[in-house]
């Protein structure tokens, strides 16, 4: 028990002595880990929100609002509907009128009620809501609607075939570079920290050559640099943990705000697991940077 | 210590070869046994190959050839994890002491025992101890540079005393030191060796080995080319046959 508390103590008294001593080559690991953890954190959450948009918009995918002009009278939206429930590609046709469509966009999140109220006037149109059972017909039932008199015409509808594959591209590119830019960002740290383990080595190189000549063991000369390492891993994965854990959810609602039909989630349980794993990736960081500059600098 | 068999020599060097990478051949067929309990000068030039003798008794480098034992150990044999065990068998002085700058007389000799696990609780009687039998009592709290060469040097003897060591390796170990402080730090060697360990000085100092009379192996382009009891520096001019 003695020896172990021995060991440990001494493992981590040589460790922060050696934090501080070199403090400039420290504070400078520090921050690499903390731009890796940063980007690896905001990385793991905008991919997040894109699959959760693309997610949202495939329940969408097999509906379709058709927007009618403000001069359309009731009966012949009624008549219209009907035309469109009578076609075998169509499942449901559902009315809804401008007050429904105004309640709607009240509910939607982030968005200040006020601005409504301050236009006086109900800008929505109508709308009937076609859900088809094949959504590849939605191309073509599209087309046809647009020809109608009692069609709004900006915009006829709020069909967007592409909106899918643009998002899911956009995911895939986001991810490529994020990953290419966290590859990069890590190999950077491992190398920093490789470098700070050197430095912290090299000025203890008097005390190590004693501590071998008395007898110390290669793991007990090696633990302080590892425990060092760790140190620096744990100090940027705070900070970054800190940062992204308070700042995801004003950065989500603040996107709200701005991009207000995009159905932006905030997620505490994911970010959960995004803070776990940033603070495990910069303890990976430290280990494997410190591993490194120990193995290549104490083999006799 | 089941593997000692009981008449062996604590060291043994039997043909021994070390060739550094560079192609200089350091030690030629080197043959030497000291048994427990000697006191032994290893004399010869600057670059004779003394060095290295004693870099080898500590693992510190493997011979080419030729098997190294000590204390029953085939040095060539003994595994990398092994090696801090038998350094803690060996204690060893050096002619620019090695102590830690920022540390006290203590704390030098108690590092020693830190870095080795020993438990904190019986480290200070120990650093006590050592630092009595080397005359230091009341220094313990003062650094390195506040110190004669001499007290120095008694540092570094009782940090290599603390494992209670059965081999005591003093490579040049009075080489800064005026002669006055030299005979002390000789007489300190004695008494050490007077309590049941062996000591293996390597030095230059004639005037020390010439007056001690003691077993001397001198070497000389990396061959050992006298061992005598009771011997001098120099070999005897008048010595025929």
């Amino acid at each position: 028990m003695h020896r172990l508390w021995n060991r440990i103590d001494f493992a981590f008294s040589s460790a922060w002595q050696n934090f501080w001593r070199n403090a400039a080559v420290s504070v400078a690991s520090v921050l690499i880990v903390w731009v890796v953890l940063l980007a690896l954190g905001s990385l793991l959450l905008v991919l997040h929100s894109l699959d959760q948009i693309v997610a949202l918009e495939k329940t969408k995918a097999s509906a379709i609002s058709v927007y009618l002009a403000d001069t359309t009278p009731l009966s012949s939206a009624m008549d219209f509907k009907l035309h469109l429930e009578q076609d075998p590609r169509v499942t449901n046709v559902t009315y809804v009128s401008k007050d429904q469509a105004l309640a709607r966009f009240r509910q939607l999140p982030a968005l200040d009620p006020s601005v409504i109220d301050t236009l006086g006037t109900n800008p929505l149109p109508a709308s009937l809501d076609v859900t088809v059972r094949d959504i590849r017909d939605l191309g073509a039932i599209d087309q046809e609607v647009r020809t109608s008199p009692l069609v709004d015409k900006s915009p006829a509808t709020n069909y967007e075939p592409n909106v899918i594959d643009k998002i899911i591209l956009l995911a895939r590119v986001a991810g490529i570079a994020g990953l290419v830019l966290i590859i990069g960002l890590t190999g950077l740290s491992v190398f920093i920290i490789m470098l700070t383990i050197r430095t912290a080595i090299y000025l203890r190189r008097k005390e190590i050559e004693v501590m071998k000549l008395v007898g110390a063991t290669d793991w007990f000369v090696r633990w302080p640099f590892i425990v060092e390492g760790l140190i620096v891993g744990v100090i940027g994965a705070v900070v970054a943990v800190v940062i992204v854990g308070f700042g995801y959810r004003p950065a989500v609602i603040n996107l709200q705000s701005v991009l207000i039909f995009v159905p932006l989630a905030f997620d505490p349980s994911y970010l959960r697991v995004v803070l776990a794993a940033m603070l495990g990736f910069g303890l990976l960081l430290g280990s494997v940077g410190s591993y490194l500059g120990v193995r290549r600098f104490l083999k006799q | 210590m089941a593997t000692i068999i009981p008449a062996a020599p604590q060291i043994s060097l039997d043909h021994v070869q070390k060739t550094y990478p560079n192609g200089t051949v350091a030690l030629r067929d080197v043959t030497l046994e000291i048994p427990k309990q000697d006191f032994v000068f290893l004399v010869g030039p600057s670059g004779a190959g003394k060095s290295t003798l004693v870099r080898l008794l500590i693992r510190e480098e493997k011979a080419t050839t030729g098997t190294i034992r000590v204390e029953g150990q085939d040095l060539s044999r003994l595994k990398r994890r092994h090696l801090p065990y038998l350094r803690r068998k060996i204690g060893m002085v050096f002619q620019d002491f090695k102590l830690l700058p920022n540390l006290t007389v203590f704390q030098n000799v108690g590092f020693a025992l830190r870095v080795t696990e020993g438990a904190l609780r019986h480290l200070k009687p120990k650093v006590e101890e050592v630092l009595s039998i080397v005359g230091l009592e009341g220094k313990e709290n003062k650094y390195p540079d506040q110190l004669s060469g001499g007290e120095q040097q008694r540092v570094a003897i009782a940090r290599a005393l603390v494992h209670d060591p059965r081999i005591f390796l003093a490579d040049e170990p009075t080489g800064n030191l005026d002669p006055a402080t030299s005979w002390e730090i000789i007489q300190l060697l004695l008494q050490i060796n007077a309590r049941g360990t062996t000591v293996l000085m390597a030095t230059h100092n004639r005037e020390i080995v010439d007056v001690m009379r003691r077993r001397v192996v001198a070497i000389e382009g990396g061959q050992i080319v006298r061992d005598e009891d009771a011997g001098g520096y120099h070999a005897p001019a008048l010595e025929s046959h």
